[in-house]
């Protein structure tokens, strides 16, 4: 059956600046999801990606393809790093509009790259490093095979479609808590941070799947954060269990879908991306770290999590502790990750101020579990006492999604109370997003630091009412379903939502 | 097969790379530059001022003679000779538009020389192909700002690179439409001509029509037909239109297909034989073949065209008669010995028009404008309401008018459009002062056209309403069974009186209907 289905979702990876020369194309793909794919036809994705990049720097330098529709398949790009690009090809269901949204799309082609750089580093500096290619195929078949097994369900990929058009990839969930807990956490902060010595580290704190705290950059923030949510805390370590949280798989059965292939490539690409040896974990040429490989971290008896991920010291048992690539200071860290019942901790430690290597990483874990303990129980009574459950933002009669762009921070309805809408709604909803997507990008090509002001109300064919409200940085999307019909019902529901949970940041007039 | 996708693979990065090159005399135009050269003189006017429709899209060129809603001239006629794909001007414009053949060879460009763009007319055509060759076809192309827009039409290629912020749907519409223009050129037996010799070069065929499609393209920022599918009429007394409508319905009866009167774009009266239906596209592309040929206006004319909508395959004969710089009639029949009697129906026409003063009256009315903001009645008002009475110069409104017109109509209203769904028909209010620049009217016009693509999208639409307020406007749009209704308001407009203001707006057309619609003997019997 395969073929067909497996086609319906292609990702490639492919560098401009590579296989310029006649007979070298194949020199360009850095990546080819699915592997087994006739080299001929990844060569034709590529080359169309390739042509319309140049074609559209005639008339738009700036910017180059985004994305082309075709009547059966859309293809979204994205620039990952100067000239490695990034291409999702999606094929359309039988009636041809497509059920997602651009962006939406490109926040997971956003999305891999930046977990690849935080702990690989960039895929141009591993090129250089080994010009042949094999460096940077090798580690990015690896890590993006490990990325898209989160999107299967069966042997089906999904990717986000209309059905998640109330949620925003690439954004951070925080808990909301009351002024005595905030003081509580600070204070816990201070203390983790500090257990270091005089090293300059930085901490990152979940209660279940969402932040408590972060000393980090925002883009650092929502990376760490991301992968907390896909491999760290509770609910993804004991996989299989549900969750709500948008990073890891729903259920829905209308999500675009693809057969996922997970057999062996065949015996040309298998040399190729080096896969061979991937599924054995051993590599005969390079050791690939796999940071996003399921089922890997595990609790310890102390309280830190454990992997093997990153190897073991040499000629010891003692797994080596992980690291990361911040994206805000360039520097490399070790990664701490301490948990106690629902409360995730996460500190990073600058490599270079640790002289000793993994003798010094333990000598500062020791230190956090002397100093911090008491704090860290009391904390999470703290947090856990207030905690309202998964529904906790839920608002009764609304489903809704409310996007802090500046400081990517997203607050939606829980999932389980957005699927009680009609899919004619969550339809409209997709759109209406799209043209906002269009209307910020537009405001964003015009350059002025002028933020969108947007408001837009649509009574649908279903008579549910899809509202969209942009300003000062802020968005906020709704769908009333059963709702009265006039406009001024609508934007009374609007007013009451902002004035009670966005400090009146959404009131109009 | 392999070996065949890497070889066109190789074929669309050529000729993309050729096309970006920045040297005018790439290879694959520079067999052309010659001829292109030779003739430029005699189609382009030199008279443009640099950096137009450049970037800021300032200069909105404005037909003096064919379009009443605006207040400067436009150069009809194709400019930028000089451009081709290596000048920076011509990278920078704002919205090109390209007809080519399925073998690449250019047809029609908006800007710049058609020969000299053999080059980037052979890549648009191998990204066609290339996708076609994976067994789909592309339909949209998005890069920042820009979009590029595909419309295969058997042997016909057309494309639109646009950074205006118009929805793909309405782009896609006035690529249709220039299709249609050519086929009201030309029908659809063009086709055989590709099926006879794939390298056909159909430019002598078009020959000296480069102006209708200049003015096609120039109605896609001010007319709403292009996007309403809709036509609207010359606002006219019951009792005048009647008199039009009832000598059309004579000479109609005499084996006349369709007897049409027009004013500039706008109607005043049509006729047409039993069953036979005119669908407004159709109007909108005959009335800019005949408006836009100069020639049309010096002299009776006979002509043949074709209805792409009525039947894309045949020719009629049009007899095609001014009456005065703005009054025309067109009358429309299949058989192609008709002239003689036809000019008999126009005689016998225009001594009742004539007779009738409609001549006349359609000179107050173009004097008078249509529905202006200002003149909404009082919410109060009840009871029957005339057109007339606000525009008679004895009442003296346009003092009033004057003093009123830096606000617009009450509650901040600014314009509307109104269409009526069975009738087919819409009404556009006048443009206030606060909307007084082509610049402005440009502006609303696309605000209009984003809310109409939003209102009817093909996947989740029609929606009900639909309010809408950014940093130019509040825009209400209310679809019914029977009409639809958008409104533009002042962006600080309070939203409750806004909804009060269309209800009334649409109480005021009700009002005056049997003035500003062409009601009964509708043509269309769908």
């Amino acid at each position: 059956m395969g073929v067909s289905l497996n086609e319906s979702i292609q990702l490639c990876m492919f560098d401009l600046r590579r296989g310029q020369n006649e007979g070298q194309e194949l020199d360009k793909i850095l990546f080819f999801f699915p592997a087994d794919l006739p080299f001929s036809k990844q060569l034709s994705v590529i080359g169309l990606s390739e042509g319309l990049i140049t074609f559209t720097r005639i008339f738009s330098p700036e910017a180059a393809c985004e994305v082309i529709e075709a009547e059966r398949h859309s293809h979204v790009f994205h620039e990952a790093e100067p000239d490695i690009w990034m291409v999702m090809l999606v094929e359309k269901s039988n009636d041809s509009e497509p059920i997602w949204r651009d962006d939406a799309l490109r926040k997971v082609l956003k999305e891999i790259p930046s977990l690849f750089v935080m702990f690989h580093g960039s895929v141009r500096a591993m090129l250089e490093k080994e010009p042949g290619g094999g460096l940077a195929r090798r580690h990015l078949y690896s890590f993006i095979m490990d990325y898209l097994r989160d999107f299967l369900a069966g042997r089906k990929l999904l990717l986000p479609s209309f059905r998640d058009c109330l949620k925003e990839r690439g954004t951070v969930q925080m808990l909301t808590i009351g002024r005595e807990a905030a003081i509580e956490v600070q204070s816990l902060v201070r203390v983790l941070e500090s257990s270091a010595g005089n090293t300059l580290c930085h901490s990152l704190i979940l209660f279940q799947d969402l932040l408590v705290s972060t000393t980090l950059s925002p883009d650092d923030t929502v990376n760490l954060f991301t992968y907390a949510v896909l491999r760290l805390t509770p609910h993804a370590l004991s996989s299989g269990s549900s969750s709500w949280s948008y990073l890891r798989k729903g259920s829905t059965a209308s999500n675009v879908a693809t057969e996922f292939n997970m057999a062996h490539p065949n015996s040309m690409s298998d040399s190729f991306y080096g896969t061979s040896d991937i599924s054995s974990g051993e590599d005969n040429h390079y050791h690939v770290v796999r940071p996003l490989q399921g089922d890997k971290w595990s609790k310890g008896k102390d309280g830190y999590l454990v992997t093997d991920l990153w190897g073991a010291e040499i000629g010891t048992w003692v797994f080596a502790t992980p690291t990361v690539w911040l994206q805000q200071t360039g520097e490399k860290m070790y990664l701490c990750v301490y948990q106690h019942r629902s409360l995730t901790l996460m500190l990073m430690i600058p490599v270079s101020a640790v002289p000793n290597g993994e003798q010094g990483v333990s000598e500062v874990r020791q230190q956090i579990i002397e100093n911090a303990s008491l704090k860290i129980l009391k904390v999470e009574e703290k947090l856990s006492k207030g905690w309202g459950g998964e529904n906790a933002y839920h608002v009764g009669g609304y489903r809704y999604l409310l996007v802090d762009g500046d400081r990517n921070i997203s607050r939606a309805s829980p999932a389980t109370k957005v699927t009680t809408l009609t899919k004619e709604s969550l339809l409209a909803m997709n759109k209406l997003r799209q043209e906002v997507e269009l209307e910020k990008s537009r405001a964003k090509l015009d350059g002025c630091n002028f933020e969108k002001d947007l408001e837009m109300c649509i009574r649908t064919k279903n008579n549910a009412w899809v509202i969209s409200r942009v300003t000062r940085g802020k968005e906020l999307h709704m769908v009333l379903e059963k709702a009265n019909e006039t406009l001024l019902y609508a934007s009374d529901a609007i007013q009451k939502f902002s004035d009670r949970y966005c400090d009146g940041a959404f009131s109009l007039d | 097969m392999n070996d065949d996708e890497t070889e066109s693979e190789g074929e669309i990065r050529a000729s993309v790379e050729l096309a970006s090159e920045d040297a005018p005399s790439s290879p694959g135009s520079s067999g052309y530059i010659g001829e292109g050269g030779s003739t430029s003189a005699t189609t382009g006017s030199q008279f443009e001022i640099e950096h137009e429709e450049i970037e800021e899209d300032t200069t909105i060129a404005m037909d003096r003679i064919s379009i009443s809603d605006s207040h400067t001239s436009w150069i009809a006629g194709k400019r930028h000779f000089d451009e081709d794909d290596g000048s920076i001007s011509w990278r920078k414009r704002k919205k090109h538009f390209f007809v080519l053949s399925h073998s690449g060879k250019p047809i029609y460009s908006r800007y710049g020389d058609e020969h000299r763009l053999a080059g980037f007319s052979a890549t648009l055509q191998a990204i066609i192909s290339f996708v076609e060759n994976g067994g789909d076809s592309v339909k949209l192309v998005k890069a920042g700002r820009h979009q590029v827009i595909f419309l295969v039409k058997g042997p016909i290629y057309l494309v639109c690179i646009s950074s205006t912020e118009e929805p793909y749907e309405s782009l896609r519409g006035q690529l249709e439409l220039i299709y249609g223009q050519m086929l009201v050129i030309l029908t659809k037996s063009i086709n055989r001509c590709f099926e006879k010799n794939p390298k056909f070069d159909m430019t002598p065929l078009l020959g000296g029509t480069e102006i209708v499609f200049s003015s096609l393209i120039h109605s896609f920022s001010w007319n709403p037909a292009t996007f309403l599918h809709a036509y609207t009429c010359l606002p006219l007394a019951y009792a005048t239109r009647q008199a039009a409508g009832a000598i059309l319905q004579d000479v109609a009866d005499s084996g006349v297909l369709f007897a049409i009167l027009m004013c500039r774009h706008k109607v005043i009266s049509l006729v047409g034989a039993q069953k036979a239906s005119l669908h407004p596209d159709d109007m909108l592309l005959l009335a800019n073949f005949v408006m836009s040929s100069e020639s049309f206006r010096t002299s009776e004319s006979f002509s043949p065209i074709c209805l792409p909508r009525y039947n894309p395959s045949a020719f009629l004969y049009a007899y095609i008669h001014y009456f005065d710089a703005d009054t025309y009639l067109m009358l429309l029949t299949t058989n192609s010995d008709a002239f003689y009697h036809l000019k008999d129906c126009r005689i016998r026409v225009e001594n009742v028009l004539l007779k009738s003063c409609v001549l006349s009256e359609v000179q107050r009315s173009l004097l008078n404008g249509g529905m202006h903001v200002e003149d909404l009645p009082p919410i109060s008002h009840s009871g029957s309401s005339h057109l007339g009475q606000h525009m008679l110069p004895s009442d003296s409104p346009d003092r009033f008018r004057e003093a009123n017109s830096g606000i617009g109509g009450p509650a901040g209203l600014w314009h509307f459009i109104y269409r009526s769904i069975y009738l087919d028909q819409y009404v556009s209010s006048e443009f206030p002062s606060s909307i007084n620049t082509p610049q402005l009217q440009k502006r609303l016009y696309r605000a209009y056209e984003k809310l109409f693509a939003s209102m009817h999208d093909k996947g989740t639409g029609p929606h009900k309403t639909q309010f809408r307020r950014d940093e130019n406007y509040v825009l209400l749009c209310w679809v019914t069974q029977d009409f639809e209704l958008y409104a533009a308001f002042d962006p600080l407009a309070d939203k409750a009186l806004a909804i009060k203001t269309c209800n009334h707006v649409c109480q005021w057309i009700k009002d005056v209907e049997n003035e500003i619609f062409l009601l009964g003997a509708s043509p269309f019997s769908w």
